[in-house]
C-alpha cells in the first residue's frame, strides 16, 4: 500500500502507525511519548499530523500519528499552519510544566518558543506524563511503577511510595525516559533507584559491576540465559576472546616462518 | 491515628469476590465500605489475592476518589458546593459544619467520625443547597438546620 506524505508517496505497510512510516521515512515530525519498545500511546500530542483521503469527500482531520493506522492513497500533511500552531500550545504547555527540561526547552525554541505564555509549574521536576517508564517497566514484565492520582496531582510513583518490591533495577524507565527526569545512582557495587538499593554483581575477572543481582537471576530464569553468563562482563569476554585469536594466528604466522626457513 | 487492621477480616472481604483480576475495584470497594479507607496492607492482600500487580492496585486506589489511602471518618458530610448551592449560601453551610465539627473540607476529626468534604455538583440543584450525610441527601438547607443534621447522625451512634 501507499501513503502520500507531503505531496511524496511512499510504501506503507498494513497494520503500520502512521509515525512508523514518518520515523523510517527520515520526515522531521516531533513525537516524545512513542518508542519502538511500547505499544503507542498518544500522551505527548507532538506527532499530530493532518490527514485525508481521495474519497473522504474534502473532510480533513488532525490526528497523532503514532495512533493512527495507516491506509492505502492516505494523505498525510505534517507541517500545515494548523499542526505547527497544535504543536506549538503542546509546547508551550510542556515548558510551563517542565520549564528547566533542556530537552523540551530544546524543541519548543525548534517552534519558536523560547519562554512559557503560561504559569510555569513552581517546584518543576522534568517528568512531562509520557508514560513510557511505566509502559516499558510492565513490557519488561515488572509492573514495578504506576501512574498515581489523577489531574493536577497525577505523577508516576512506587506502589505507596515505598520501594519498589517488584523492581529489580533494570533501569530500562531510566534509558527510555525522554527528558532525562528518572535518575539513579551506582555506588561501588550498590545501585540506588526508586528508593531501593540493589547489589551489583561483580566480574570474575576485572571486579566492574554491571548488572543487579535481581535483574541477573530474572533473565537467567526466564530469558534462557545460561546461569554463569554474568559472572563476567562483555568488555572480558571480548578480549577473552581476541586473545584466543592472537593464539590462533600467532600459531599461522609461526607455521609461514618455519616454511620460509626450511626454503 | 490510623486504625489497627485485622488481616483475618480482610482476607475474609477479598475471599467474597472471585479471585481474578476482574475483581479489582469491587474488592477494593468492599474495603473501602468495610474500613472507611484502604490500608497499605488491604493494598497488598488484594495485589497477591487477585493476581494484579501492586503498582496497578495502587494507581486504581489513587486514580477513583470513592478511594481513600488515608483513614476517613465512619460518616461523611458532603457539601455541594456548585454553582446553584454557592448562590444559594453552601458557604455559610460549610463553615457551619467546620465550626460543629471542628475540622476543615477534606479531613477527618481525630475520632475517625466524620469526614468533612466539599463536592462540585450532585445534580440536585432544584433543592439547593444541599447537604449528604452518608446517603441522604439534606435539602434547603440553612445553618441552623446544619447543627441538627449533624447532632442527628451523632445520636444514631
Amino acid at each position: 500500500m501507499k501513503i502520500q506524505i507531503n505531496g511524496r508517496w511512499y510504501e506503507a505497510r498494513e497494520g503500520e502507525m502512521v509515525l512508523d512510516v514518518l520515523r523510517r521515512e527520515g520526515i522531521d515530525v516531533p513525537a516524545l511519548c512513542a518508542h519502538e519498545a511500547v505499544e503507542p500511546y498518544g500522551a505527548c500530542r507532538l506527532c499530530m499530523v493532518e490527514i485525508t483521503h481521495e474519497d473522504w469527500g474534502g473532510w480533513k482531520g488532525n490526528v497523532t500519528s503514532c495512533l493512527y493506522p495507516v491506509e492505502d492513497k492516505l494523505i498525510v500533511q505534517t507541517h500545515t499552519e494548523d499542526i505547527i500552531e497544535l504543536r506549538k500550545t503542546v509546547l508551550n504547555l510542556l515548558l510551563a510544566r517542565c520549564p528547566n527540561s533542556p530537552e523540551i526547552q530544546k524543541l519548543a525554541s525548534e517552534y519558536g518558543i523560547d519562554t512559557t505564555s503560561f504559569v510555569p509549574r513552581e517546584d518543576a521536576d522534568n517528568c512531562i506524563m509520557c508514560g513510557l517508564c511505566t509502559r516499558v517497566c510492565t513490557q519488561m514484565g515488572f509492573n514495578a511503577i504506576s501512574v498515581a492520582g489523577r489531574g493536577y496531582g497525577r505523577e508516576i510513583a512506587t506502589p505507596l511510595k515505598e520501594a519498589p518490591p517488584d523492581c529489580v533495577g533494570c533501569l530500562a524507565c531510566v534509558k527510555i525516559c525522554p527528558t532525562h527526569h528518572i535518575q539513579y545512582e551506582d555506588i561501588g557495587t550498590t545501585r540506588e533507584i526508586w528508593g531501593r538499593q540493589f547489589e551489583l554483581v561483580k566480574c570474575k575477572q576485572c571486579g566492574k559491576a554491571l548488572i543487579t543481582r535481581e535483574f541477573a537471576d530474572y533473565l537467567i530464569e526466564n530469558r534462557d540465559i545460561p546461569a554463569d553468563y554474568f559472572d563476567i562482563c562483555d568488555d572480558c569476554k571480548r578480549s577473552g576472546t581476541a586473545r584466543d585469536f592472537k593464539k590462533l594466528v600467532h600459531w599461522e604466522e609461526k607455521e609461514e616462518a618455519e616454511e620460509e626457513v626450511s626454503a | 491515628m490510623k486504625p489497627e487492621i485485622d488481616v483475618a477480616e480482610l482476607k475474609e472481604i477479598i475471599s467474597h469476590s472471585p479471585q481474578k483480576p476482574s475483581s479489582l475495584i469491587a474488592v477494593l470497594q468492599d474495603i473501602q465500605r468495610k474500613f472507611h479507607y484502604l490500608p497499605p496492607e488491604a493494598i497488598k492482600e488484594t495485589s497477591s489475592a487477585l493476581g494484579v500487580p501492586l503498582s496497578q492496585v495502587y494507581s486504581v486506589a489513587t486514580f477513583y476518589s470513592a478511594f481513600s489511602l488515608e483513614p476517613r471518618g465512619k460518616h461523611t458530610c458532603r457539601i455541594c458546593m456548585g454553582t446553584a448551592c454557592h448562590i444559594k449560601g453552601a458557604p455559610m453551610a460549610l463553615e457551619q459544619a467546620e465550626d460543629q465539627l471542628g475540622i476543615k473540607a477534606g479531613q477527618t476529626t481525630p475520632d475517625l467520625r466524620f469526614t468533612l468534604e466539599v463536592v462540585n455538583c450532585v445534580g440536585a440543584c432544584a433543592m439547593a443547597p444541599v447537604v449528604i450525610i452518608d446517603e441522604k441527601y439534606y435539602g434547603n438547607v440553612r445553618v441552623d438546620k446544619m447543627k441538627r443534621y449533624l447532632d442527628g447522625v451523632r445520636d444514631e451512634d
